[in-house]
C-alpha cells in the first residue's frame, strides 16, 4: 500500500477535516471513528458525490472509495487516539493502588509504557479496539471519579463486596484509580479473539470465558512484567460473565465492567428533553434489567442507579 | 412564499393584540367620560380593525375553497371564529357606528329623524361582545407549546371556554333586550319615555317650557326640549357641552305632539361598557389560567412523556427513560411510561444493534459540507 501524505492527500485531509468536526468535537478518538465509520456505511450510495468531489475513483461503485476513506479514518484516529492515550496515562492514572495490590511495591518507572504498549496494542486489534472504545471514554470521562466515591461513602453494598468480600483496603481515590486501570485493561483481553467470533455489535463486549482467560493471562503479564498478575487479571476478569451467587468475578472487575459498557454508551452532551430522565439513571435502570443477560452485576448496577437518582445525575 | 405566510402571521397576531387595547379603551372611554373626539378616534380605529379582520377572513375563506378545504377551514381550523369576530362585527357594530359619526355633525339642528335608526344600532351593540373571540385566534399565531398536540389541545379547550363566556353574554344581552330577563335597560328606557310622554302631551302650547323644567328636575337624563322646527325651550347644558361629551347613540329621542325631547342615554352605555369590561377581563383571565397553568401541566403529564416515548421508538440511538413525578404513578400515560422503562427499553437494548452504543452526532449532511470545503 502506497504512504500517504496526510497533509497532502485530499482523502486524509478529509478524513482529519471529519474527525475534527463540530459535532465529534467532546468525543474521544475512538468514538469519533465510531461515528464516522457509522455514517459512512448507513449512507454508502449517498456519498458518492462526496467521493467524486475527493477525486476518488466511483466507477466500480462506491464501496472501494468508502473502504480508502475508512483507512484514513482510522488512521486519524490513531493519530488522535496517541495523544488521548499519553494525556490519560501521565495525568489521570496514578496507580496510586499498586503497594496495595504488589506488596508495599509502587509502581516501576516503565509500568506507564508497558501499559501504553498493551492499550496500542489493543487499539491495532479489531476486535480488541471495539472494547478500547468504550474504556477510553469511560477512562477520559468523570464517570468513575462522580460515581465510586459516593458508592465508597454509602457503605452498601458496593463498599463491602470490595472491602470485606474482596478485602481490599483501598481508599476511595485509589479505588478509582484501580478501576481507570482495570477499564484500561480490559480490552487486552479481546487481543486473541479473531473477528467474527463475536457477533459485529457485541465485538469488544461479549463475555468471555474463564479458561480463555487463564490461558492467556501469561502472554498478556509478558508484554507487562512490570504489573503483576493477578492486577492484569482483574482487567482481563473484567469481560467474564458475571453469576449472582456464584462470587466468579472480583467486585472490582464487575465495576471496571459497568464503567466500561457505561463508557461506551457516552456520547456528546445528550439534551435531555423536557420529561425523560437523565441518560446515566435512564441507563443504569435499563441495564440493571439487562444485568443477568449482559454479564453485569445488578446489585451495584442498582446501587449506582440509586446514587444518580440521589444526586440529580 | 412561506416567509411571507409567517410574516402575514406576525402582522395578524399584533393586530389581534392592538385590538384587544383597543376594545379595553372602547369600553373604558365610556366609564372614563372621555370627549367626543377621543371617542370618535376609537370608532375610526375600530372600524379599520374590523376591516381588517374581515379581508383576512375573506382572504382565508377563498384560499381554502380554491383548495377545496373551505369545510375544514371553517369548522376544523376554526373559520367560524374568523367569521364571527369580523363580519358581524363590522355590519352591526363599527360600520353604524362610523356612518353615525359622519351623519351626526351638528346633531342637535337636525338629526332628529335619523336618530330612529340609531335605535337599530343600539339593539345590535351587544354583538360587541364578540370582539373577544379575536382572542382565540392569537393560538393559531403564537407556538407557546413544543408539542402541537399540546398547542391543539389548549387552543380547543380556550376556545371552548371563551366561546361559551362570550355567546352565553351574547345570548343573556339578547334575552334581556327581548324582555325575558329582567335587566337595568328596561326600565331606565320605561322611565324615560313616561317622562318624555308627560313633555309632549301638551304639545307646543303655552306650558311646554314649565313641563319640560318639571320633568328634567326630577329626571337628569332630560337633557333637551323644543318645539319641532322651533326654539329650544330647554336645555340642561350649553350647546357646546354637546358637541363635547355627546355622540349621537348617546341620545335618546322622542317626538310627539310635534315636541322632541333628548335625553341622556349614556348611563345605559355606561352600564353595558362595565359588563363588556367585566367579560374582557374574564376572557383574558381564562386565557392566562390555561396558558400559564394548565398548558405547562398538559405538557409535563401528557405531551412530553408522549414525546419521550415516540424518540426512544423512532430513532435508535435513544434512550432516555420517561420521567415519571411522584404520585403520578396510576395516571394512564405514565402506567404506560413505566411500561416504555421497565419492557421496551430494556428490550430495544437487547436486540437493538446500537442499544447501548453513544447516540449518533454526525449526519450526512456534515460530510457533504466537508467535502465541498475539501
Amino acid at each position: 500500500m502506497r504512504a500517504v501524505d496526510p497533509v497532502s492527500d485530499p482523502v486524509s485531509r478529509f478524513a482529519m477535516r471529519l474527525m475534527e468536526a463540530p459535532a465529534l468535537r467532546a468525543l474521544p478518538a475512538l468514538q469519533k471513528e465510531e461515528q464516522a465509520l457509522n455514517v459512512l456505511r448507513s449512507n454508502g450510495p449517498q456519498l458518492v458525490p462526496v467521493f467524486t468531489s475527493l477525486g476518488m475513483e466511483v466507477s466500480r461503485g462506491w464501496r472501494e472509495p468508502a473502504a480508502l476513506v475508512s483507512r484514513a479514518i482510522r488512521a486519524a484516529a490513531d493519530r488522535m487516539m496517541e495523544a488521548e492515550i499519553s494525556e490519560l496515562l501521565s495525568s489521570r492514572l496514578e496507580l496510586s493502588f499498586f503497594p496495595v495490590l504488589s506488596e508495599g511495591r509502587s509502581a516501576p518507572e516503565r509500568a506507564r509504557e508497558e501499559l501504553r504498549s498493551l492499550i496500542s496494542r489493543a487499539a491495532r486489534h479489531p476486535v480488541a479496539r471495539s472494547a478500547l472504545s468504550g474504556s477510553l471514554a469511560a477512562a477520559r470521562s468523570d464517570i468513575i471519579d462522580k460515581y465510586i466515591p459516593q458508592a465508597f461513602e454509602r457503605k452498601k453494598y458496593v463498599y463491602v463486596e470490595i472491602s470485606r468480600v474482596q478485602r481490599l483496603s483501598l481508599a476511595a481515590a485509589q479505588l478509582c484509580d484501580l478501576v481507570r486501570f482495570i477499564v484500561l485493561a480490559r480490552p487486552a483481553a479481546y487481543l486473541f479473539i479473531a473477528t467474527g467470533e463475536t457477533q459485529d455489535r457485541e465485538a469488544g463486549y461479549s463475555p468471555l470465558q474463564e479458561q480463555y482467560l487463564t490461558k492467556i493471562l501469561a502472554g498478556i503479564g509478558s508484554s507487562a512484567p512490570s504489573f503483576p498478575q493477578t492486577l492484569l487479571a482483574l482487567g482481563l476478569r473484567s469481560t467474564l460473565a458475571y453469576q449472582p451467587g456464584a462470587s466468579n468475578v472480583e467486585a472490582t472487575s464487575r465495576l471496571g465492567a459497568i464503567m466500561a459498557h457505561r463508557g461506551r454508551a457516552l456520547g456528546p452532551a445528550v439534551v435531555v428533553d423536557r420529561g425523560a430522565d437523565s441518560p446515566d439513571k435512564s441507563w443504569f435502570n435499563v441495564q440493571r434489567r439487562n444485568a443477568r443477560w449482559r454479564g453485569l452485576d445488578g446489585r451495584m448496577l442498582d446501587e449506582l442507579y440509586t446514587i444518580a437518582s440521589e444526586n440529580g445525575w | 412564499m412561506r416567509k411571507i405566510g409567517d410574516a402575514l402571521e406576525a402582522v395578524v397576531v399584533v393586530a389581534i393584540l392592538l385590538v384587544l387595547v383597543h376594545t379595553f379603551l372602547d369600553d373604558f372611554s365610556i366609564l372614563a367620560e372621555w370627549n367626543v373626539g377621543a371617542r370618535s378616534l376609537l370608532i375610526w380605529t375600530g372600524l379599520a380593525f374590523d376591516l381588517f379582520f374581515t379581508v383576512e377572513f375573506l382572504v382565508r375563506m377563498y384560499l381554502a375553497l380554491s383548495a377545496r378545504q373551505g369545510t375544514e377551514y371553517f369548522f376544523r381550523q376554526r373559520g367560524w371564529v374568523d367569521f364571527l369576530a369580523s363580519i358581524p362585527l363590522l355590519l352591526l357594530n363599527s360600520l353604524p357606528h362610523a356612518l353615525a359619526l359622519l351623519a351626526g355633525a351638528g346633531m342637535l339642528s337636525g338629526l332628529g329623524s335619523f336618530l330612529n335608526v340609531l335605535k337599530v344600532i343600539k339593539a345590535v351593540r351587544i354583538a360587541r361582545i364578540l370582539r373577544l373571540l379575536r382572542v382565540v385566534k392569537l393560538f393559531r399565531g403564537i407556538r407557546y407549546a413544543r408539542s402541537p398536540m399540546a398547542q391543539g389541545h389548549v387552543s380547543t379547550i380556550t376556545t371552548i371556554a371563551v366561546s361559551i363566556l362570550v355567546l352565553w353574554t351574547l345570548g343573556a344581552s339578547v334575552l334581556e333586550v327581548a324582555g325575558i330577563f329582567p335587566g337595568l335597560e328596561r326600565p331606565f328606557l320605561e322611565g324615560q319615555s313616561q317622562r318624555a310622554f308627560q313633555i309632549t302631551q301638551g304639545g307646543t302650547g303655552p306650558g311646554l317650557a314649565a313641563r319640560a323644567a318639571a320633568m328634567a328636575a326630577a329626571d337628569p337624563t332630560i337633557l333637551v326640549v323644543r318645539a319641532k322646527g322651533g326654539a329650544v325651550v330647554y336645555s340642561r347644558y350649553p350647546a357646546a357641552v354637546y358637541g363635547e361629551r355627546f355622540l349621537p347613540w348617546d341620545y335618546g329621542y322622542y317626538l310627539a305632539n310635534g315636541v322632541e325631547v333628548f335625553a341622556d342615554e349614556r348611563p345605559i352605555s355606561v352600564a353595558s361598557s362595565r359588563e363588556a369590561l367585566v367579560a374582557l377581563v374574564a376572557v383574558v383571565l381564562i386565557v392566562l389560567a390555561f396558558l400559564l397553568l394548565y398548558a405547562p401541566r398538559f405538557a409535563m403529564q401528557i405531551s412530553d412523556p408522549i414525546h419521550v416515548m415516540r424518540r426512544g421508538m423512532a430513532e435508535s440511538d435513544y434512550n432516555l427513560e420517561v420521567l415519571i413525578p411522584r404520585g403520578k404513578d396510576k395516571d394512564d400515560v405514565f402506567e404506560l411510561a413505566a411500561l416504555y422503562n421497565s419492557v421496551y427499553l430494556p428490550l430495544k437494548d437487547r436486540t437493538g444493534s446500537e442499544g447501548t452504543a453513544a447516540p449518533a452526532a454526525l449526519k450526512i449532511e456534515d460530510l457533504q459540507d466537508l467535502a465541498r470545503r475539501t
